[in-house]
């Protein structure tokens, strides 16, 4: 059986893409990987060098080659580390990820600004969960109303205008498919690339969102970066999983169908669909007011869901 | 002796001299979602594993 050559240079590939009809040699995927990632930004209008980036880092594959590719594409961007306080049977599964986003930060002269949970505000993500009605059965819920309050709270507290997260387009595929299924028309309209900043939010950019998530893990493989291998333990049998089964089992007769169904929902939504009647434009459904306890937006009356979250455990 | 795939501490056992993509045919597990990487080098679905050879699987899906 013939091997793949390098599409650009003939050399033996060591990565192949079937959608893209691309094979890529070491030099010239990880080259071909950062020049798509400016591509992404410059074609969304995410960011500019000017402007001053957090990344959401987790320690894994995706978040650790985002960072990478960033400080060498020349942009001024700092990390952030949540601890969630998770273990696993492994060991401890956020201090563990914590220190591959420290290494990774550290060799590559980052700044990375590391926020514990259980020390800022008294209890771990799984503790915080066992006792709220959205966290009862898994922490997931709780997990991403943390998360995102936290980060949106780092980024106003510290001037930075534009809060990045490695959402690849695998991830963003499952969700697609998860909110297509009971027809979330609100989510639809507020999944994109970048959300731009809004009454107290800051603008959103998901520069990964047109790579495929094996490739995001080649790029990591390739460039040396040492990365969290394990999962999540509360991410098992998780909603997402089986939708990222689904489309790679469509993916390995159809190759190309992933980006098919992503690039055409996002042309759709940039066509005008997913918009409710009274609220043209995309705007958000609720008014927003900021939460009395913490400043951060909320649609609640009273304090924002997070304070509420902390008030009562 | 038998090629060994290794995901996550998992050993996983399959006759050689057989393809990437054959390889993980055999064990059920997805192309999409798993590279292989042999000698600190990734394979491409092509490459050639052999008996005796251990190469370690990569799962690159997450989520939750």
């Amino acid at each position: 059986m013939s091997n793949y050559v390098c599409s650009k240079c003939r050399q033996p590939a060591v990565f192949r893409m079937r959608h893209h009809r691309l094979a890529f040699c070491q030099p010239h995927y990880l080259e071909w990987f950062i020049a798509q990632t400016a591509r992404v930004i410059e074609k969304y209008h995410m960011f500019s060098p000017e402007d001053k980036i957090l990344l959401a880092v987790s320690g894994g594959k995706d978040s650790l080659a985002l960072w990478d590719v960033l400080w060498r594409l020349g942009y001024s961007v700092d990390g952030l580390y949540i601890n969630l306080g998770i273990e696993s049977s492994e060991g401890q599964y956020s201090n563990e990820s914590e220190q591959y986003a420290n290494d990774f930060a550290r060799q590559n002269n980052l700044a990375l600004r590391v926020i514990n949970v259980q020390q800022s505000y008294g209890q771990t993500i799984p503790q915080f969960a066992s006792h709220n009605q959205r966290g009862r059965e898994k922490p997931c819920g709780v997990c991403g109303l943390v998360k995102r309050h936290i980060m949106n709270q780092i980024a106003r507290d510290f001037g930075y205008n534009v809060l990045t997260t490695a959402h690849n387009l695998d991830d963003e595929a499952a969700v697609l498919m998860g909110n297509m299924i009971t027809w979330q028309v609100d989510l639809l309209q507020r999944q994109s690339p970048i959300l731009p900043a809004e009454d107290g939010f800051v603008r959103k950019a998901k520069p990964f969102c047109r790579f495929y998530e094996r490739e995001t893990a080649a790029y990591s493989l390739l460039r040396g970066i040492e990365y969290e291998e394990e999962e999540c333990p509360y991410s098992e049998g998780s909603k997402q999983l089986v939708y990222k089964d689904i489309l790679n089992k469509l993916e390995e007769t159809a190759p190309g169908i992933k980006m098919n169904y992503y690039a055409s929902f996002l042309n759709t939504r940039a066509n005008g669909y997913f918009v409710s009647e009274e609220k043209p434009g995309g705007q958000a459904d609720q008014e927003l007011h900021p939460c009395p306890v913490c400043g951060q937006p909320t649609t609640s009356n009273g304090a924002c869901a997070f304070c509420r979250l902390v008030k009562a455990s | 002796m038998p090629v060994t795939l290794i995901l996550r501490k998992i050993e996983y056992t399959v006759e050689g001299t057989i393809t990437v993509k054959d390889a993980l045919k055999q064990l059920g597990l997805s192309p999409e979602s798993h590279l292989v990487v042999f000698d600190g080098k990734l394979l491409n679905e092509n490459d050639v594993l052999r008996n005796g050879q251990v190469a370690k699987l990569v799962a690159v899906i997450s989520g939750g």
